[in-house]
């Protein structure tokens, strides 16, 4: 479904993402971990088309212009990106009708849209609210409702557990299981490695740029490689 | 005496309203000051002068003022402005002044430097109620800006346009990872503007039955204190802060005499900067984001 190859990106003089590839088939959860400042989100946001860089990414077998968010998420592209990516000064109705911008088909749309209220209930209920007013964990579901509504093929979900309690942190991973499920295929960017490993089913780690080690997850949760650089000692001692 | 003031202060504040309206979409949507609007409004309205010369009506000539304006600040941002959209903000203001005086430069050479006079008056009567004295221009004026205000209102609050205009305003990234076209929402935004500023021009040529080239610099750096007033990061501020510049002004002339006009004005801007750098409407810093 999705092929990434030779994947860079250079913000000014700074290299982020050095020579990265890899491939997602449909209906999977691929994972993607590593540290903090490893390259991570910079690959997410150059595959939903945030960001010029080198190399080639191809969708469903075409090749996607750099720098095109608009016209990936017509390919069925959506992004979560890091932190939420909630319009906060706009009600949570405002914010789900952003994520039907791309719909043409008004009258479904909105039969989705209610659907969507249904399965979100507290979105429901805060409806007529400022989302920036919202917890942390309402604020990553709308944030996916929202994507969900573009109807997309591919999710890229960046850091959906960043600054949620464990317990909302289970929600959400509860919630990308069930997506699947219904099809949808992920690409998950994590730095909870070990909770995301369970989940996917195959997995890249990351780091400095550079994808350092790939396979199904399960594996790589006894992978020494992964287990010494980032679910045991350096990441961890990197970052407390 | 006062109420009159009041109403002729109101009319001004009226047109203030307008342009800075024009003014804080621009600014509040990409942040930088469009200093080619205080020059679309002096086209607006000989566009508009052109159209009632031909003995059209007043309503025919709103459109192509507001149209011929629309028109020249698409091109403004295509030239002026999306070619230096990455530089540090300064470069599109300092390209969007050089548009400034290459437009007055054009008005002039079009229609000369002396003031182009409306021979026919456009709309005659007066209204009196009790002591105060409205004419038909001036209601003309008020009525119109009312209804574009509500018209802008409904658009930016209400359709698909105005949550995307919002949403590029907010984050123009997460507003492209939704669909949203952010260039043509920016070119809709300076057209948008370019509009407000052209049926300002046409009203207040109208309404003082005469138009020159220079006309946009003053008025057009009034309605900038204007925006000021109001708050740069809500453009809504101009609904409070239009009416009572307008106010003052029209005050100050007539109790305190022209020559102190613009002391006061400025002198105002200039202490609501001091006291309330925000605007009399802007919040503070989890505020940034609500611009339109």
């Amino acid at each position: 479904m999705l092929r990434v190859r030779d994947l860079v990106v250079r913000y000014g003089a700074i290299q982020a993402v050095r020579g990265i590839g890899l491939d997602i088939a449909q209906g999977e959860i691929v994972a993607l971990i590593g540290a903090n400042g490893a390259g991570k989100t910079t690959v997410a946001r150059a595959i939903a088309g945030l960001l010029p860089y080198r190399g080639e990414i191809a969708f469903e077998g075409e090749v996607l212009k750099p720098n095109n968010a608009e016209r990936n998420l017509h390919h069925g592209i959506s992004l979560v990106p890091e932190g939420r990516g909630i319009l906060g000064t706009m009600t949570v109705q405002d914010n789900l009708l952003m994520g039907l911008y791309v719909r043409r088909d008004k009258a479904q749309a909105m039969k989705d849209l209610a659907a969507l209220l249904e399965r979100f209930s507290i979105l429901a209920e805060r409806r007529h609210l400022l989302a920036s007013l919202m917890s942390g964990g309402e604020q990553q579901m709308l944030a996916i409702a929202r994507a969900l509504l573009s109807k997309p093929k591919l999710l890229l979900l960046d850091e959906p557990s960043l600054g949620l309690a464990p317990k909302m942190t289970d929600a959400v991973f509860t919630m990308i299981q069930d997506l699947r499920r219904e099809g949808l295929t992920v690409l998950l960017v994590e730095q909870k490695a070990r909770q995301t490993l369970k989940i996917a089913d195959r997995a890249y780690l990351v780091e400095t740029g550079r994808v350092i080690t790939s396979g199904p997850a399960k594996e790589m949760i006894d992978d020494p490689v992964v287990s010494e650089t980032f679910l045991g000692g350096r990441a961890t001692a990197a970052h407390p | 005496m006062l109420i009159q003031q009041l109403v002729n202060g109101l009319t001004l504040g009226a047109v203030y309203t307008l342009i800075a309206l024009s003014f804080s979409l621009v600014m509040g949507i990409l942040g930088v000051l469009n200093l080619a609007i205080a020059e679309l409004f002096m086209l607006g309205g000989y566009f508009g002068f052109a159209v009632l010369m031909a003995q059209l009506p007043l309503p025919l000539a709103l459109i192509a003022g507001m149209a011929g304006a629309a028109l020249v600040a698409a091109i403004v941002e295509r030239i002026g402005y999306q070619p230096f959209r990455a530089a540090p903000v300064v470069t599109p203001m300092l390209s969007t002044l050089g548009f400034s005086i290459i437009l007055q430069n054009v008005a002039t050479n079009v229609w000369g430097s002396d003031p182009l006079q409306l021979t026919d008056e456009v709309l005659s009567g007066r209204f009196n109620i009790g002591p105060v004295s409205v004419s038909a221009i001036q209601l003309t004026v008020l009525g119109v800006t009312v209804l574009l205000v509500a018209l802008l209102a409904f658009l930016v609050q209400r359709t698909s346009i105005g949550r995307a205009l919002r949403a590029v305003a907010e984050n123009r990234d997460v507003a492209r990872l939704l669909g949203v076209p952010a260039g043509r929402i920016t070119l809709i935004a300076f057209m948008l503007s370019g509009a407000l500023a052209g049926a300002a021009g046409v009203l207040i040529g109208v309404h003082y039955a005469a138009i020159t080239p220079y006309i946009g610099v003053e008025i057009g750096l009034k309605a900038i204190a204007v925006m000021v007033v109001g708050g740069t990061t809500r453009i809504w501020g101009a609904l409070i802060a239009g009416p009572l510049m307008g106010v003052v002004e029209v005050m100050t002339v007539a109790y305190g005499g022209s020559q102190i006009r613009d002391f006061v004005v400025y002198g105002f801007m200039i202490l609501i900067l001091l006291l309330r750098p925000q605007g009399l409407l802007g919040g503070g810093r989890s505020d940034q984001g609500q611009r339109v």
